[in-house]
C-alpha cells in the first residue's frame, strides 16, 4: 500500500488534466490558428501580433490592468481597518460577522450586479436623494460603476483573509508591548502592521486575481465602451463568433495575471524580508 | 477606539450587503417602473414567475448540475486530501498549488477552453460537460474545507481503531469517513451552492435544452431589468442564506 496516497490523487488528477490542462491546451492551439479576422498560412503568433498592433486592444488590455490596480488598493484601504476591527471582535460575534461577509459570494456575482444596477441607476435610491447636493453624476455604465461593484466583490475575500492573519497574531506580544509603554500607534505600526504584511501580500494576490478574471459586474455596470479582457473575450465568442481571437485574449490575459501576481510577490516578499 | 472600530465594521458590512437586500426589497414593491421608490408590498412579482416557466425549468436543471457537479467534486477533492494529510507525499505544497489551479484561472477562460476542446475532438455540449466543467472549479473548494477538516483530526484515532482489531476498510468507514464527514458535506454544500449560481462557467456551454438558471437571468437582464428578475433573485438568494447558515453549523460543529 505503499502507493496509497499516489491513488488516492489519481480521481483529482485526471479531473484536472481533462477538464482544465487539456483544454487550456486546445485554446493555446486555437489562438495560434488563422481566422475570418486574421489571416495567415499555418500555425503563429498572427493573432497576438494583430490584438498588441491595436490601440484599441492594448486600451482594453490598460483598462483591465488600471481597473484591477484601483480595485485592489481600494479593498485593501477599506478592507484593512475593518479586517482589523473583525479580529479585535469576540469569537461568536466574529464568526456572525464572518457569515454575513460571505452572503454576497453565496449569493453569486449576477445577484450583486442586479443590486448594483438597481442602487446605482439614474433614479434610484442611492442617487436619486443625492441629486440637489451633487448634480447628476452617472455611475452605471462607466468605469466607476466597474470599480465599485468589483471593489465589493473582491471585499469579503481581503477582509477574510487579513482577518485570518490578524487573529494569529499572539495577544501576549500586544500586552508586552502595552507593558512597556508603547502608545496605541506604535502598537499597531511597529508589532502589528508587519506582521500582518504577508497577509497583506496574500490578500493582494487575491484581489487581482479575482478582478481581473471579473466579468459579470465589468459586463452589467461599465458602458459599452469600458471593455476588459474578459468581456472582450465573451465578445469575441458570443457576438462575432471568432473562437481564435477569443482564445488569443484569453491567453494574454492569463499570461498577464500571472505576470503580475509573480512580479508582485517577489516585490513584497522582499520588502517583506527587509 | 474599540466603539469605533465595530462602528466602521458595522458600515462595511452594510456596504457589502446593500445591494442583495435592495434586490430584496425590490422584489415586493408594488411599484411597476424597475427601479423606483418602494410604494407598497406585493407578492406579484412572485406570481409572475408562474408565466416564465423557463425559469423554474432553468432552476431544476441547475440543481442537477450543482448536485452533480459537487458530488464528482466531493469524492474526488476528498480523496485528494486525504492523500494530502496522510504526508507521505514528496513535494506536497506543489501538489496543493496545482489542485488549487482552477480558482486562479478565469471561469469564463475554463467555460471557452472546454467548449474548444469539446469542438477540437468533436464532443457534442451537454449535461455531462456541463457538470465536468463545474466540478473542476468545486475540486478546490472542497479540498480546502476538507483540508482543514483534517488539520482538527487526530491520524492516532485511526491506530487506535486497528489496534483494536478493525481492518483498514472498517477504520476508514467508521473512524475516518464519521469524524470527517461534517467538513466533506460543508464542502459539497460550499461546491453546490457556488455551482448553482455560476455564469461564466456554464455561459458559453450550454444549449438550448441545458441552460442553466444563470444563464436564463442572464438572457432576460440582457433586454429588460424589473422586479420579477429580483423575485428571482431574491428565492436564490433565501436558499443560498440557508445554506450558509448550514455550512456554518457543520464547519464549527464539534471543535
Amino acid at each position: 500500500m505503499r502507493n496509497l496516497p499516489a491513488l488516492l490523487l489519481l480521481p483529482a488528477a485526471l479531473l484536472l488534466i481533462a477538464f482544465l490542462v487539456l483544454p487550456l491546451c486546445a485554446t493555446v492551439w486555437l489562438s495560434l490558428s488563422p481566422n475570418t479576422l486574421v489571416r495567415f498560412q499555418g500555425h503563429g503568433v498572427g493573432n497576438y501580433a494583430y490584438i498588441l498592433g491595436k490601440l484599441y486592444y492594448v486600451g482594453v488590455a490598460i483598462r483591465t490592468f488600471r481597473l484591477a490596480v484601483e480595485t485592489t488598493g481600494a479593498a485593501l484601504l477599506v478592507g484593512y481597518p475593518a479586517a482589523l476591527a473583525l479580529s479585535a471582535l469576540p469569537p461568536r460575534l466574529a464568526a456572525r460577522v464572518t457569515l454575513l461577509l460571505t452572503l454576497p459570494v453565496l449569493a453569486g456575482p449576477l445577484i450583486v450586479a442586479l443590486g448594483w444596477m438597481i442602487m446605482l441607476s439614474d433614479g434610484g435610491p442611492l442617487l436619486h436623494p443625492l441629486t440637489p447636493v451633487i448634480g447628476k453624476l452617472r455611475l452605471l455604465g462607466s468605469e466607476a460603476g466597474i470599480v465599485i461593484g468589483v471593489t465589493h466583490f473582491v471585499l469579503p475575500f481581503v477582509i477574510l483573509s487579513l482577518g485570518g492573519v490578524l487573529r494569529a497574531i499572539p495577544p501576549a506580544l500586544l500586552e508586552a508591548a502595552d507593558s512597556l509603554g508603547a502608545s496605541g500607534w506604535q502598537r499597531f505600526h511597529q508589532i502589528v502592521l508587519p506582521l500582518s504584511l504577508p497577509g497583506v501580500l496574500s490578500a493582494t494576490v487575491i484581489a487581482l486575481s479575482l478582478a481581473m478574471s471579473s466579468y459579470i459586474a465589468p459586463h452589467y455596470l461599465g458602458g459599452p465602451a469600458d471593455l476588459t479582457l474578459t468581456t472582450l473575450v465573451a465578445q469575441f465568442v458570443l457576438a462575432t463568433f471568432n473562437g481564435q481571437m477569443a482564445a488569443a485574449v484569453s491567453v494574454l490575459l492569463l499570461l498577464a495575471m500571472s505576470g503580475l501576481i509573480l512580479v508582485l510577490t517577489a516585490a513584497l516578499s522582499r520588502r517583506v524580508r527587509a | 477606539m474599540r466603539h469605533v472600530g465595530r462602528a466602521y465594521l458595522a458600515l462595511v458590512l452594510a456596504f457589502v450587503l446593500a445591494p442583495a437586500g435592495f434586490v430584496l426589497v425590490d422584489s415586493f414593491n408594488a411599484a411597476a417602473s424597475f427601479p423606483s421608490p418602494f410604494e407598497g408590498l406585493t407578492l406579484r412579482w412572485y406570481k409572475e414567475i408562474a408565466r416564465h416557466p423557463e425559469f423554474p425549468e432553468a432552476a431544476w436543471l441547475s440543481l442537477q448540475l450543482s448536485l452533480l457537479s459537487a458530488a464528482i467534486a466531493t469524492v474526488a477533492g476528498f480523496l485528494a486530501a486525504y492523500a494530502l494529510a496522510l504526508g507521505r507525499l514528496p513535494g506536497r505544497s506543489a501538489i496543493e498549488t496545482a489542485l488549487s489551479g482552477p480558482l486562479l484561472v478565469p471561469e469564463l477562460v475554463v467555460g471557452l477552453a472546454i467548449l474548444q476542446l469539446a469542438g477540437l475532438i468533436g464532443v457534442p455540449l451537454g449535461l455531462p460537460l456541463l457538470v465536468a466543467a463545474h466540478a473542476v472549479f468545486g475540486l478546490p473548494l472542497v479540498l480546502r474545507t476538507v483540508l482543514s477538516g483534517f488539520s482538527r483530526f487526530d491520524f492516532a484515532m485511526e491506530e487506535a481503531a486497528r489496534d483494536l482489531g478493525a481492518d483498514r476498510f472498517q477504520t476508514v468507514v467508521h473512524v475516518t469517513l464519521r469524524l470527517l464527514a461534517p467538513s466533506a458535506v460543508a464542502g459539497f454544500v460550499l461546491a453546490a451552492v457556488l455551482s448553482f449560481v455560476n455564469l461564466p462557467l456554464s455561459m458559453f456551454l450550454t444549449t438550448a435544452q441545458t441552460a442553466t438558471l444563470p444563464v436564463i437571468a442572464f438572457a432576460y437582464m440582457e433586454s429588460r431589468i424589473d422586479p420579477m428578475i429580483a423575485a428571482v433573485a431574491t428565492l436564490v438568494m433565501l436558499t443560498a442564506a440557508a445554506l450558509t447558515v448550514l455550512i456554518d453549523r457543520l464547519t464549527r460543529g464539534k471543535r
